[in-house]
């Protein structure tokens, strides 16, 4: 196993008599993509700033790459990489500007033209910051956070807001950052953007870690597995498949039939070639980490605009 | 290495020139109040100002003084009848400028001694200051001219002016003085509430660049602006109004203090609203009256005595002395002690500033 980079023990931040984090603990590996997910007001946040020494926690232990956040806060600044939640910067200011402002501001930086190649923003550097889109505005804030040529990158809710092809771009940037060898702290609602970029993960609500492992390991634990789902199948579709001996259920007109093992599927073709049995198509689902949290927590993350995420 | 806080200059300084807004409103202000004033000041008419003259003295001096007055192109001399009872003339005329040149005004002079002239003024009338101005600059060219600066001739009750002036002159250092507050209180309570909602204070904070290194960026870019402000105003004075630059050493040390107190004030003041719009209010609530109560506009000196007391815990007040101390009266002891109720009123503001402002939510 490799190296701790972030140890975190009994974490609770209260606000006056809220508990926004009520005693989490995890760590976080050198090299990995270690996402938070979790809806509004799950405490992502309040989590990672805590860890990048912008809050004070209420009581815990945080270790970053062995520093301690109580004490060691400059040591620790100069080592790690934030993009904040809603990240902004001076508008009126050049991409390449901004960029060349936070190197000074930190002792150590990379050239601003690696990291406009970084985030591929070189036909952008001297647009001013306020005239670019939204997932222009993170990659330049990624370029920030790259500036002081970090070991570990913070991108707190980097894809909120964004559109989908801006949300993949943005994907491409913490994949290459992997790539690079940097470890990864991110935090999202979005369910996807978790299990596509994720090494592990931990699914945060109200305050808590409610699974915490590879996204992987954590379908298997708490999702359903793989479901074959038959369209409106009939009822003679139903009979054969029942007598399959798999785990059938009926769900208003569709069968779900569980697919316990890779014979499963063969099975259910199998019956379902008797011209008796209709039905409209055959699809086979894993379950997500959206079925994972709704089975866990009885709700949906809903996104910003209130559909679903 | 490049420093951090004159990168920090250098960005602000960039992004202002390229804010046409900012840059319009800290020019355009004060250039408006200079160009009001300025032609309020000046609709009365060069020359227009009446002097009231009660000549008793029989010599030529006190004709070819008279004369001088008249060359100023400032003063209109109306002569008074020398059996006249200056009170009852005054009185039944509503002189507002009444001037008593003594019966032995042309012997004293020519014995070597000092002739006094009475100047009795009306001091709630703005252009009392302009006539005792013009009266003051007469009397002294004549007193360098008659044997290298002896007193010879006084003015009871009057002040001693040293420049050569025009009306605007005397509005100036109150143009100054409300421009400094203006632009300082506003500009720091603006960009600090502003940097906070918008979280670029979030993103400052995840660097080594300190809070403190950043407010000693911004007091030294908003001294730049000031010195922008009252450039506008000098120039626009100079080319329109004919006014004279008067800044001195210790104008300019007041406008940096001054400068720096407000800026101190503002700080304070954004922090202590939780948002954009109450910052905004208050830092409105706190310069309003003393737009008005700080002696830019008004001579308050004629005012009652509660509105006087009123005004001597305004800091502009102070400013706008100090100023007219030092730019108008020459007068640079009157304008050190000003100086110095300033400066500790800064201290304060800024220690306070510093310390109340904050980056980060907890
Ligand atoms: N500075 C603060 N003061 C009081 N409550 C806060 C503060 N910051 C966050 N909270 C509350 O703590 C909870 C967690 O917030 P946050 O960490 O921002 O969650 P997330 O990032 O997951 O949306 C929320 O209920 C939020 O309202
Ligand atoms: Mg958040």
């Amino acid at each position: 196993m490799s190296e701790t980079v972030i140890e975190v023990k009994n974490l609770i931040k209260n606000y006056g008599d809220f508990r926004a984090v009520d005693g989490i603990s995890f760590e976080v590996r050198k090299g990995e993509v270690f996402s938070i997910l979790g809806p509004n007001g799950a405490g992502k946040t309040t989590t990672v700033e805590i860890m990048e020494c912008l809050r004070k926690p209420s009581s815990g232990e945080v270790k970053v790459l062995g520093f301690d956040i109580a004490h060691q806060q400059n040591d620790i600044r100069k080592r790690v990489g934030i993009l904040p939640q809603d990240f902004n910067t001076y508008d009126l200011l050049t991409v390449k500007e901004n960029i060349d402002y936070f190197g000074v501001m930190f002792d150590r930086s990379i050239p601003t033209q690696e990291l406009l190649d970084a985030v591929n923003l070189n036909d952008k550097k001297d647009e001013y910051f306020k005239n670019l889109s939204g997932g222009l505005k993170q990659r330049v804030g990624v370029a920030i956070a790259m500036v002081n040529d970090p070991d570990i990158i913070f991108l707190d809710e980097p894809t909120t807001g964004l559109d989908p092809k801006a949300r993949r771009e943005v994907w491409e940037v913490v994949k290459d950052l992997k790539r690079k060898g940097k470890t990864v702290i991110l935090t999202t609602h979005y369910m996807e953007e978790a299990e596509v970029l994720s090494d592990r993960l931990a699914i945060m609500n109200g305050g808590r870690f409610i699974a915490y492992d590879t996204p992987r390991a954590i379908i298997k634990e708490h999702g359903y597995g793989t479901l074959c789902i038959i369209r409106s199948a009939n009822d003679k579709a139903m009979q054969l498949l029942t007598a399959t001996g798999l785990s059938v259920k009926r769900k208003d007109g569709d069968v779900e039939v569980h697919m316990d093992d890779k014979s499963s599927l063969h099975k259910v073709v199998e019956v379902l070639q008797d011209p008796d049995a209709y039905y409209d198509e055959i699809t086979v689902k894993r379950s997500s980490l959206e079925d994972v949290f709704l089975k866990l927590t009885g709700k949906r993350i809903e996104d910003d605009t209130g559909a679903k995420a | 290495m490049k420093s951090r806080i004159g990168t920090d200059l250098m960005a602000t300084a960039k992004m202002f020139v390229r804010n046409k807004g900012a840059m319009f409103w800290t020019l355009a202000f004060p250039i408006f109040l200079i160009v009001i004033f300025g032609a309020i000041f000046s609709s009365t008419g060069t020359g227009s100002y009446t002097l009231n003259v009660q000549n008793l003295d029989h010599g030529p001096l006190s004709q070819s003084f008279m004369d001088s007055l008249n060359q100023t192109g400032v003063v209109k001399i109306v002569m008074v009848d020398p059996s006249a009872d200056p009170d009852t003339y005054i009185k039944d005329n509503s002189v507002t400028n009444f001037m008593i040149i003594p019966g032995n005004f042309t012997q004293n002079i020519a014995l070597n001694s000092t002739a006094t002239i009475e100047l009795r003024q009306d001091r709630t009338q703005s252009a009392a200051n302009i006539m005792a101005s013009v009266v003051g600059q007469v009397v002294n060219h004549y007193n360098l001219n008659l044997s290298g600066g002896k007193e010879h001739i006084a003015i009871h009750s009057g002040s001693i002016v040293t420049n050569n002036l025009t009306f605007l002159d005397f509005f100036l250092p109150g143009v100054i003085g409300l421009t400094a507050m203006t632009n300082c209180v506003f500009y720091m309570q603006g960009v600090q509430s502003r940097y906070f909602a918008t979280g670029i204070f979030r993103k400052l904070s995840t660097t080594p660049f300190t809070r403190f290194e950043w407010l000693i960026s911004r007091a030294l870019w908003q001294t730049v602006v000031v010195f922008m402000s009252v450039a506008a105003i000098l120039i626009v004075g100079m080319l329109f109004f004919n006014v004279h630059i008067t800044l001195t050493w210790m104008s300019i040390v007041l406008i940096i203090v001054g400068g720096l107190m407000f800026t101190g004030l503002g700080m304070i003041l954004s922090r202590f609203a939780k948002d954009e719009e109450t910052a905004n209010a208050a830092a409105s609530a706190v310069t309003f009256p003393m737009m008005f109560l700080g002696g830019s506009f008004f001579d308050l000196s004629a005012s009652p005595e509660w509105l006087q007391m009123v005004a001597s815990i305004m800091p502009l007040t102070y400013m706008n002395n100090g100023l007219r101390d030092t730019m108008i009266y020459g007068n640079d002891a009157a304008a050190l002690f000003n100086l110095g109720i300033l400066a500790v009123v800064a201290v304060v503001f800024v220690v306070i500033g510093v310390y109340v402002s904050k980056w980060t939510d907890d």
